[in-house]
């Protein structure tokens, strides 16, 4: 995962605040997501203007 | 007589200082129903999703369930929910003033990541809560002070907690 996420609002390191299970959206996706049954995405918010962002955890980055 | 019901809650949360709110009426979204999920998204409504620090969901109870359309709407945003807080207005001709509707959307908004609130408005027998005009007639019984203190504690509080405190307690 990212080591800093940047607002692309205000250009504010962003705050790592949730990983969230969502289900696969793609052939490569879902093979590569056996151990928990789906993709995580880490979910981002600007302390500065609130803004969100996510992004899709790599197949490298799964647990398990 | 949902649309009714939107209208007396929005007025509602109007009148409470520093809150900035609108009205979506899910129906007049341009949302495709041949996708769902993300491939179905709406720009402008991802925006103001993403902006927003609460939803309050006012939903019309048919056979026990929510409208489809409104789960399909709810279903393109899902990163823009998380941490968020939630409060559902319940509506219904009946006694029970859409009880088991908000009772199946709690699941939902679970998955999708929003925070609940513990009160409800229950719009009980709304056809004869509001007049031909759609004016609000009989407002007993609605607590629509306590569920925006509620509401409005909650996502204070969790966009504190989105903005500062770091999963895994790094931040």
């Amino acid at each position: 995962m990212s080591a800093t996420v940047i607002c692309p609002k205000c250009g504010t390191p962003m705050n790592h605040q949730a990983d969230k299970l969502v289900e696969p959206t793609s052939r490569e996706e879902a093979e590569a997501s056996t151990a928990l049954g789906g993709v995580i995405i880490a979910v981002f918010a600007c302390p500065n203007c609130g803004w969100i962002e996510s992004e899709r955890e790599r197949a490298e980055d799964e647990p398990g | 007589m949902s649309e009714y019901a939107a209208r007396v809650v929005i007025a509602e949360v109007e009148k409470r200082e520093g809150v900035e709110t609108e009205l979506i009426d899910v129906a007049l979204l341009p949302i495709p129903v041949d996708d769902a999920g993300p491939g179905a998204k709406d720009p402008e409504l991802a925006e103001k999703m993403n902006r927003a620090d609460a939803l309050v969901l006012v939903a019309p109870e048919y056979n026990h369930g929510y409208p489809g359309l409104l789960k399909h709407v709810l279903d393109t945003n899902l990163p823009e929910y998380i941490h968020k807080a939630a409060g559902i207005v319940g509506v219904s001709a009946s006694v029970f003033g859409g009880a088991r509707v908000i009772e199946n959307l709690l699941p939902v908004l679970r998955e999708l990541g929003l925070v609940a609130i513990f009160w409800d408005v229950n719009f009980t027998t709304v056809r004869a809560r509001f007049d031909d005009d759609g004016v609000l007639i009989d407002d007993s019984f609605l607590a629509i002070d306590k569920f925006l203190d509620e509401l409005l504690w909650m996502a204070e509080t969790l966009r504190y907690g989105r903005e500062r405190i770091t999963l895994g307690g790094s931040g």
